[in-house]
């Protein structure tokens, strides 16, 4: 089935070499691309070859990744899928380090003292610790949750380089996750609460969340959240959630099997519209070798 | 005291770097004045989701002589989140009769597009909602706006400063668009009606969940720009049962049995206000519309259906926007 998903991932390759978003789109989307790079690279030959150039080619000029062709060159939460799908190849170390380098340089708009100040004085609807910041969508907005969780992933890759700022901002957004968690666990966006009332927690947001702290899994927000995220799993009613919560609880050595079989049987799986939902179906599919290309340790 | 050539420049001078400071609060923010000279609103009774929807909404609509004959309706509801039980997402069952009504009147395509601002797996929160079989059964394309291909648009307003945005092809490309709220009070922004309900087609891919810039930019304003940029041709709002309180997720229902159409998003978004027991006026964003957008008063609002009744005691807001009720 893995295969048979992956072929047909194969097939939606844009002549540049990226994926769309949309398969009926043309336009081409960086996420997608570097998820599909992921799922496909190293096995794919030519096609492999074409989704290498086509991620060096489109990376801007200040180290980072734009969201999709044609888009502004101030750089987006992608830079760090991009980071982690040209893990493996060797050849584009000095863009690597240059994309690292954005990266750690990137920050939430509450790690300035003006903004902690007013989240910390007037602007206290939503529960969160200022002084622990992670990684916005596009700069000059906040810390979310899956931007933080994707440039943790990105900046602890084996082989990546490991300064002492590198560090220091992992430690931080590590913090940061476990400060935006939701009470019960699992996470949204990055809203726990909000005018005193607890929101609920998103399961693809909870998963990466996860695979970011995979490190991290005696820490009671964490043994909490795969708890919450083993519980919804089996009934989850979209691939996506199901897919990312595959590659999360098999980080966190939770059961998977009735999961991955479920996706492998999943209707009208190889039709779904969306490519990145269709390359972390490839991933889920293969749940050992997809850690190890998102470089989690296990 | 005699005035001096050195004082005169001075006196200028200063004039002009007074007006060049204070002239940008007084110009208009926006381009053009797209106010109608008379907007229709009507009011249809529907007291549940149970009920035949599609003939009520189909009388309604006849009432205004719409022509969608060969053009691409794409229709917008308010789709964010999932929590059982509580009334978030305009009802499938009106946006699947809407589009079952804008196919009789000879449309050439009805798509039915929105880019959650929650919620990142757009496939779970329609499946969970109740969309997914709904428009499977009656063959409805949906676009997922948060992935939809982006073309660069300058922004006809200026109210955010945000100047251009990346927004959807769908929604660029469409003959008719439908802005389908559900009506719901916010803790943000007073209220979410049919502008409002336009946060949802600016990208999520492109500007992440939520759609955080805007909040930077200001919602009242960014609201203000992108319906000036993105205009909403028709409005039919889900004031079925609707949210009050802590919205847009965490309200309580309320029913009121109605909805809400329009052919003017400030005139539909007024009268919403008002069957809320809200004051229009007292919202900055349609207090702004009203200036070049549509019409709230009375007098320029031609209204059909049933009487927009205020109710005994009016929606729960927020403490922040207590200043909405009328004696607040």
């Amino acid at each position: 089935m893995s295969e048979d998903l992956c072929a047909v991932l194969a097939t939606r390759q844009l002549p540049n070499g990226g994926w769309p978003a949309l398969s009926s789109s043309s336009q081409a989307s960086i996420e997608a691309s570097a998820l599909a790079h992921v799922a496909l690279v190293p096995d794919s030959g030519h096609i492999g070859d074409r989704a290498t150039d086509f991620l060096l080619k489109v990376q801007n000029p200040n180290g980072s990744w734009p969201t999709f062709i044609g888009d502004d060159h101030m750089g987006s939460w992608t830079t760090s899928l991009a980071l982690i799908a040209r893990r493996s190849v060797a050849e584009t170390l000095g863009q690597r380090v240059h994309a690292g380098e954005w990266l750690i340089d990137s920050a939430g708009k509450e790690s300035s003292w003006f903004w902690k100040w007013k989240f910390r004085t007037t602007d206290r609807h939503v529960r969160f610790d200022p002084d622990k910041f992670g990684w916005p969508w596009i700069p000059d907005t906040n810390s979310w949750v899956v931007p933080t969780a994707f440039a943790i992933l990105a900046l602890t890759q084996p082989g990546a380089e490991s300064s002492e700022v590198s560090k220091r901002r992992v430690e931080l957004g590590i913090q940061m996750l476990l400060d935006r968690r939701c009470p019960g666990g699992g996470w949204n966006a990055g809203n726990g609460i909000v005018y005193g009332r607890p929101m609920a927690p998103h399961p693809d947001d909870t998963a990466i969340a996860l695979l970011a702290c995979a490190s991290y899994a005696r820490a009671p927000i964490v043994t909490e959240s795969v708890a919450w995220l083993a519980c919804v799993a089996p009934r989850l009613s979209a691939p996506w959630s199901l897919a990312w919560s595959i590659l999360a609880l098999a980080a966190h050595r939770q059961p998977i099997d009735p999961l991955v079989q479920r996706l492998s049987g999943w209707t009208g799986l190889d039709e779904v519209d969306d490519n990145s939902t269709l390359a972390v179906s490839c991933l889920a599919l293969n749940p050992l070798r997809a850690l190890a290309r998102f470089g989690i340790a296990q | 005291m005699t005035i001096t050539r050195r004082d005169i420049l001075i006196g200028t001078a200063a004039a002009a770097a007074g007006a060049s400071v204070s002239l940008p609060f007084f110009l208009p923010r926006y381009r053009d004045d797209r106010r109608p000279k008379l907007s229709r609103v009507a009011i249809l009774c529907i007291e549940d989701y149970e009920q035949s929807i599609q003939d009520s909404l189909r009388r309604g609509l006849q009432l205004f002589r719409l022509d969608v004959k060969g053009k691409t309706v794409v229709l917008k509801p308010n789709v964010v989140d999932y929590i059982p039980g509580n009334a978030i997402n305009t009802h499938p069952g009106l946006v699947v009769a809407a589009a079952e009504c804008f196919r009789e009147l000879g449309a050439k395509e009805v798509i039915v597009a929105e880019g959650p601002g929650h919620q990142r797996d757009t496939e779970l929160v329609l499946c969970e909602s109740g969309y997914e079989s709904l428009l499977r059964e009656n063959q409805i394309r949906f676009i997922d706006l948060n992935r939809d291909e982006l073309m660069s648009v300058n922004l006809s307003a200026d109210y955010s400063r945000l100047k251009r945005l990346w927004l959807p092809k769908t929604i660029l490309g469409a003959d008719f668009l439908v802005s389908m709220p559900k009506v719901k009070t916010h803790h943000w922004s007073g209220v979410t009606l049919s502008m409002k309900n336009m946060f949802g087609v600016v990208p999520g891919n492109k500007y992440g969940w939520p759609k955080n810039i805007l909040h930077w930019h200001g919602i009242q304003e960014s609201i203000l720009d992108l319906c000036a940029t993105v205009p909403i041709h028709f409005v039919i709002a889900d004031a079925i049962l609707c949210m009050e309180g802590n919205g847009p997720l965490n309200g309580l229902p309320r029913h009121l049995g109605s909805i809400v159409l329009a052919d003017d998003p400030v005139a539909a978004d007024a009268t919403c206000i008002r069957l809320m027991g809200l004051e229009p006026d007292r919202v900055p964003h349609i207090h702004e519309a009203a200036k070049f957008l549509g019409n709230f008063s009375p007098d320029l609002v031609e209204q059909m259906g049933e009487l927009a009744l205020q109710p005994e005691v009016p929606f729960r807001v927020v403490p922040e926007f207590e200043f909405l009720h009328s004696a607040g």
